[in-house]
């Protein structure tokens, strides 16, 4: 990481601008929504200091080991995220052709990821049937559990709470982590791919995710449903980061 | 009861030094100039700042000095006499002396009798606790007015000396340690005085205190900056661990740090605490007429402010203000020296009515306070 202590005002602030998505004007009940999902995130990615394998990468102690037992217990998450995405999009009625398009294209581009993730684990230094075998963490159970019960429901569109957390920590993955886990841990660029790759193309993710938004937050009531649905999944996905402390393997 | 803000005063020492005479003042570590000081000061973008230490590196005010005199300063354009003022609450990041507190030094440096006094300990936020605990007491009306002083005296950390003893530290061993050399072109020397009273000036702008509220987050993030400990995740030993104070200086436990990397997260919990402020009704954006923030805008322009704007919370930027380009980041005394200016710059227009909302974060274990004052006149 070249000066990457710079980069805080030089260049990863060019990089936030260049990023930045086009002005869009929300909906009222959007703006609220979009207010307390940004404070749910903050709170989120806060606490996520607090979880002890992240937090050495915070105090500069993170290890391969650290890396290969994170990649070992994402993974399964990564494989049923393409589950309940797709079957969110088939729990949409076709007054929501619009959003349930947009949700089948993200989940083509997403749905093989775990196959990135598998390499990185090996290029860190781990054997493949280790990954390949290892079962869902606890947290891991719960937030299946709970993301596979929303989508079920009839126009889950409070799932826009669960995308907001889950795609924000992609991003953080690949702007905040990856480059400082090599450097941490000694280990190439690819033992962190998975990480990386999600960053590319935020700034359209972003224009999509205000565009989905804007259409179903229409209501208190829509922004009341998503915002909790936020919650839980940050909760959700945060036990399940902390679990992996108690690695399964 | 209300309590305004009556008067203000400030002391800048010395003359304001431009970034290229910077490491005149400060001295090059082993005579060797720093690689790190335009990048940082281009980045930073500070044009002139005051230090009360001269080119060789000898003091030529102390904190307790420095405090003083914006005291003073405060206290002659003040319509009240000065034994009126029933507290005096300092503070700094840290006083002349480690004890006792700075508040005891500079009383006696004003001959104020008899007085109420308090000192707070902290960062940039010490000096917004030291406000709140005054402000709480003129609302007890314990008092009829109180004077709220905030100093630094920063330099006596960054000069070369410092560096150069710290010869088994991180500094030392690695060709560019940027934790240890961040600070020494940011922050500079200063003192600003608030004087608070239970009515406003008969004459001129006062400002009334709304609210004053912080949140801290040092419970979930680790120490961003400080002084104390060498700087080595292992190393979980303080200045005072040492078996000598020498070894601790040696070893750079004496030296400030930043950690640049967790820099990002005052930004973020900033953002949490005004839109903890807004969703509370507390805080509305559109009523904001003038924005005062210890950290210039150019560190907020990025995805975060955009989202803000997106969520109909943002504050325009021309509501910005901030004198930190020629005033310098005085840390804790940086707000009271930007308030001090704001009711007399001919750069905005102040006027009754007006509403002033305020942000200072201290990085060191992530505290944000906010404030806001309306502009009143009798």
């Amino acid at each position: 990481m070249n000066n990457g202590e710079i980069s805080i005002e030089g260049g990863s602030n060019t990089h936030a601008e260049e990023s930045v998505p086009k002005a869009i004007v929300l909906n009222e009940h959007a703006q609220v929504c979009l207010q307390h999902l940004l404070r749910v995130w903050l709170g989120f990615e806060r606490d996520l200091s607090k979880v002890p394998l992240l937090r050495r990468i915070d105090l500069g102690t993170y290890t391969a080991e650290d890396h290969q037992v994170f990649l070992r217990n994402i993974r399964q998450q990564v494989i049923e995220g393409s589950r309940w995405i797709t079957r969110t999009a088939s729990s949409f009625d076709r007054d929501h052709a619009e959003i349930r398009s947009t949700i089948i294209s993200h989940a083509v581009d997403e749905h093989r990821d775990y196959e990135m993730l598998e390499k990185d684990y090996v290029a860190s230094g781990g054997e493949l049937n280790d990954i390949l075998s290892m079962e869902r963490n606890i947290g891991s159970e719960a937030l299946h559990g709970f993301l596979m019960h929303q989508s079920s429901q009839p126009n889950p569109i409070d799932l826009l709470g669960a995308m907001w957390i889950i795609e924000g920590l992609g991003e953080k993955m690949a702007t905040s982590w990856s480059e400082r886990i090599q450097e941490l841990t000694g280990l190439g660029e690819d033992s962190t791919r998975f990480m990386a790759y999600h960053g590319h193309n935020d700034s359209e993710h972003m224009e999509r995710f205000y565009a989905t938004l804007d259409s179903v937050c229409v209501s208190d009531v829509a922004v009341k449903r998503i915002v909790k649905t936020a919650k839980v999944v940050a909760r959700l996905y945060r036990l399940q980061l902390e679990e992996m402390e108690h690695d399964l393997k | 009861m209300s309590v305004y803000i009556t008067s203000t005063g400030r002391f800048l020492p010395g003359p304001a030094i431009s970034v290229e005479d910077v490491e005149k003042v400060l001295g090059a570590v082993h005579g060797k100039p720093s690689s790190l000081r335009v990048q940082i000061q281009k980045a930073n973008k500070i044009q002139t700042r005051h230090y009360a230490i001269d080119e060789n590196q000898q003091t030529t005010h102390s904190n307790t000095e420095m405090a003083a005199k914006a005291a003073e300063q405060c206290l002659d354009r003040a319509f009240v006499g000065r034994e009126k003022v029933g507290m005096l609450a300092v503070a700094s990041t840290q006083g002349d002396l480690p004890a006792p507190g700075m508040a005891s030094m500079v009383q006696a440096e004003l001959d104020l009798p008899e007085i109420e006094i308090l000192t707070t300990h902290g960062i940039c936020s010490s000096s917004i606790m030291a406000l709140k605990a005054a402000w709480n007491s003129m609302r007890l009306e314990e008092h009829d007015a109180a004077l709220v002083l905030s100093s630094e005296l920063a330099s006596r950390l960054l000069k070369k000396q410092r560096y150069e003893a710290a010869t088994t530290s991180t500094f030392a061993a690695k060709r560019i340690d940027f934790s240890t050399e961040f600070l020494r072109w940011m922050l500079s020397d200063g003192a600003g005085a608030l004087l608070l009273q239970n009515k406003p000036a008969p004459k001129g702008l006062s400002l009334r205190i709304d609210w004053i509220r912080g949140f801290s987050h040092a419970h979930a993030l680790p120490t961003c900056m400080s002084v104390g400990s060498a700087g080595r995740p292992e190393d979980t030993r303080t200045w005072q661990d040492y078996d000598t104070y020498a070894e601790a200086e040696q070893d750079g436990a004496l030296l400030l740090r930043q950690d640049v990397r967790l820099l990002d997260n005052l930004m973020r919990m900033g953002v949490d605490g005004y839109l903890r402020l807004v969703e509370e009704g507390v805080s509305k954006p559109s009523d904001v007429d003038h924005f005062l923030c210890h950290y210039s805008s150019h560190h907020f322009r990025n995805k975060i402010l955009e989202m803000l704007n997106t969520a109909g919370v943002g504050i325009p930027e021309e509501k910005w203000w901030t004198n930190l380009y020629t005033r310098g980041n005085t840390g804790c005394a940086s707000l009271f020296i930007m308030l001090d200016e704001f009711l007399r710059t001919e750069e905005l227009t102040v006027s009754e009515g007006d509403r002033v909302l305020c942000f200072v974060p201290e990085s060191g274990r992530f505290n944000t306070t906010y404030l806001h004052f309306t502009v009143v006149s009798q």
